[in-house]
């Protein structure tokens, strides 16, 4: 009797993977590739023929100084947010796990900035970090913190350099906790219980039981949280682009947002997909990391 | 006054979300769609030159005024009835066209028509020559005004990479009982007045000057006048790079003392709506933006509305000059399937654009001074509500003091590369701020200027 196709171990498997595959290749693979292509071409938004240029648009980039304060802006901001996302995301997920009255609320509530478009959010953040109507601002002064009126009446967050930074990280970090938060409550609560009472009963304080029991024990969870924040941080350039523009003075810029100025609203496609292709190396990195975590995690 | 501030702060903050970037004035948006005169212009139909059919596919912005996109969609809806050609038109916001048009020249297809509020020169190898509707707009309605022209031919391939109709002024806008106090109730004419009626502004009622020098556009539109008004500019008329004279130096050191005599570091934050929401508010003494504002201001806050006035390019040592708020280029992109109806509409929607002035509550001018003569009578007796009557009429002679974005050279790719980047704001701000010295803020701009320029200039598309 001839096999049918439900038979066919080998056939089956392809057939389940290829949408899989499709989706990979249409969305990942074929754009990639096309970006290869155009930071060696000397195509523009205007002329999509394509001529090559070998290196040309990489050493432009690289005599920018704007690249490189993008690079290292981009780093900087990654860097810092993943530490806290880390950190505050296991903060939050340890209140998750805990029992109390409308735990359910609370988890909705908490999870509403990563559900919430970026764009949205970013869009609320730019209105409560404003130079003139900050309910931040608002706030500082009723507590004394700032001048009632006239000068050191504002903070002017998306003015200063240092405070730019510091509001962009702080919306990252607003809107990537709650992720990291639910990845590490799935770690949390898969811990055996009779691990944390055999603790408890050896005399193992909260501290102790939080260092070498839960957080060994959740370390491969701990470290996707992270490996998501950095990549989610890493390529996103909308909370940038609605928050400062990659001002002031490119204090923000990114590598994501000065990709889309030098090739899209610059016209210059050649050159953006060149600063753009510079994420690849990190993120790529960042893959193997999660894909080993995620590995070792299994292993466990 | 708060609440309808905070409203239109949102409305704002919500329109700069969607795209900001070279974005526009989103905050301008007026929440009346109707024009309430009732004077507007009788609409002509003129023959196309050749027999028309098929479809035309038209993007535009969503006008800053949106009872001119009520009239134009209206408007190119009766062309269509007339001519058998079906029209459709579609309106997204000014931020997202670039980017829609850099796609749909990739893919080779999309929109037979499109429509942006700034120089589209980098797209040149991907459009089609309008010299063709150029010349015959010229032949039936005379000269074409000269910043428009410059705005839309390379003079270095011959090539008119779009059609220029029309254009926004850029006047100075000023609170009247603020500037009064100040001892200039005309408001400046001049920048050394500019320092000291803000200066005096600033120490009396603690109200800063509303320059930006941040990464948007209005902030890219000033720092050009006052770079111009002081003989400096990027490009000389050969489109060489002059950006390193004293000329600059000087405009720079100027800027440094005006900020640190009139203004915060709040200007350092500022998107495209910032100097609306300031002035509005009665937070700014000066701004220097289109009539869109105080049009929004004349619906939510009259009073505020009333106080507003306008002056023309302020003077500095080398002449008085402003950028144009808003430059029109239409471009047929080589993917069109319809070119012949994009330019005989185009055509058709030039003869009526008296109708599209008065639809944008004065907003648009014409490139051709012969379409639109009832202009200076509408100016001079506002229709639609100024008090006093007369306050735009100084925008008469706005062709006087504006200029397009790369004076004294045309608006070429690299201008249009240097404007998206932001170099001109952050060599201000930079030296505003004092991490160096005017001198070296200028050095560094031309650093990234002279690549940008070479790049294109090895593309053939600028000259010098």
């Amino acid at each position: 009797m001839k096999a049918k196709i439900a038979d066919r171990d080998g056939a089956l498997a392809w057939i389940f993977l290829m949408p899989s595959v499709v989706y990979i290749l249409a969305l990942v693979a074929v754009p990639f590739i096309l970006a290869v292509g155009l930071a060696v071409s000397d195509v523009t938004a205007g002329d999509p023929s394509f001529n090559f240029v070998g290196g040309k648009n990489f050493e432009a980039a690289f005599s920018d100084p704007v690249f490189w304060r993008s690079l290292g802006n981009t780093f900087l901001f990654t860097s810092v947010s993943m530490v806290l996302i880390v950190i505050l995301g296991k903060v939050v997920a340890n209140i998750l796990i805990a029992d109390f009255k409308g735990k359910w609320f609370v988890r909705f509530l908490v999870l509403l900035p990563w559900t919430t478009p970026v764009t949205l959010g970013a869009i609320s953040w730019l209105w409560l970090l404003d130079s003139i109507y900050s309910p931040i601002d608002w706030v500082l002064r009723q507590l004394g913190f700032l001048a009632p009126q006239g000068n050191g009446s504002n903070m002017y967050w998306l003015g200063e350099p240092g405070l730019a930074m510091l509001s962009v990280i702080a919306v990252h970090v607003w809107r990537l906790t709650p992720l990291a938060a639910v990845i590490m409550m799935a770690g949390l609560v898969a811990i055996p219980k009779d691990m944390d009472e055999a603790a408890r009963i050896d005399g193992a304080g909260w501290w102790r039981r939080m260092f070498e029991v839960t957080i060994p024990m959740t370390l491969p969870v701990i470290a996707v949280a992270a490996l998501f924040g950095a990549i989610f941080t890493f390529t996103d350039m909308a909370v940038v682009d609605v928050l400062t523009n990659g001002g002031p003075n490119n204090a923000t810029q990114v590598l994501t947002s000065w990709a889309f100025f030098r090739g899209i609203d610059g016209g210059d496609i050649g050159q953006g997909a060149a600063v753009a292709l510079f994420l690849f190396p990190l993120l790529m990195a960042a893959a193997i990391a999660i894909l080993r975590a995620v590995r070792k995690l299994e292993v466990h | 006054m708060s609440e309808i501030t905070r409203r239109m702060l949102l409305q704002s903050a919500g329109a700069a979300g969607v795209g900001a970037v070279l974005a526009g004035c989103a905050s301008d948006e007026d929440l009346n769609p109707t024009p309430a005169g009732t004077g507007a212009p009788q609409e002509t139909f003129t023959e196309p030159t050749r027999k028309l059919s098929g479809e035309l596919k038209i993007l535009l912005w969503s006008h800053f005024v949106p009872s001119h996109d009520t009239w134009f969609d209206r408007f190119a809806q009766d062309w269509a009835a007339k001519t058998g050609v079906k029209v459709t038109v579609d309106h997204i916001d000014q931020a997202q066209i670039p980017t829609r048009i850099a796609a749909e020249i990739s893919a080779g297809q999309g929109h037979d028509l499109v429509q942006f509020i700034a120089c589209l020169s980098h797209l040149e190898e991907g459009v089609l020559d309008l010299k063709d509707v150029t010349e015959e707009a010229s032949k039936r309605w005379g000269t074409q005004l000269e910043l428009c022209r410059k705005s839309s031919l390379n003079p270095k391939t011959g090539k008119f990479y779009a059609y220029s109709p029309g254009w926004v002024p850029d006047p100075g806008n000023f609170r009247k009982t603020l500037w009064t106090q100040a001892g200039l109730p005309n408001g400046p004419s001049t920048w050394e007045e500019l320092l000291k009626g803000g200066t005096e502004i600033m120490k009396s009622k603690n109200i800063q000057m509303g320059l930006g020098m941040s990464q948007e556009i209005d902030s890219n539109m000033v720092l050009r006048a006052l770079m111009w008004s002081f003989g400096a500019s990027i490009q000389d008329a050969s489109e060489k790079v002059s950006l390193n004279s004293p000329e600059t130096i000087a405009a720079v050191e100027y800027m440094t003392t005006l900020f640190k005599q009139t203004m915060t570091n709040e200007v350092f934050s500022w998107n495209a709506a910032s100097n609306n929401q300031g002035l509005v508010a009665g937070k700014l003494s000066y701004a220097v933006n289109s009539i869109s504002a105080y049009r929004t201001a004349q619906t939510q806050s009259p009073e505020v509305a009333d106080d507003i006035h306008f002056v023309p390019a302020l003077s500095g040592p080398r002449g008085a000059l402003a950028a144009q708020h808003v430059m029109y280029n239409w471009i047929v992109p080589k993917h069109a399937k319809n070119p012949d109806a994009s330019k005989e509409f185009l055509l058709h929607y030039t003869a009526n654009y008296a109708a599209a002035t008065y639809a944008s509550k004065l907003y648009d001018f014409c490139a051709w001074d012969k379409l639109t003569p009832q202009l200076n009578t509408w100016l001079a007796t506002d229709p639609f509500g100024s008090k006093p009557a007369d306050k735009l009429k100084l925008l008469g002679d706005a062709t006087k003091w504006s200029t397009n974005i790369g004076h004294p050279g045309p608006a070429n790719p690299a201008e249009g590369e240097v404007f998206s980047t932001f170099i001109i704001p952050n060599m201000f701000a930079r030296a505003a701020r004092g991490e160096v010295s005017a001198r070296q803020a200028v050095l560094d701009a031309e650093n990234q200027i002279n690549p940008i320029f070479a790049k294109w200039r090895a593309k053939g598309l600028v000259g010098g």
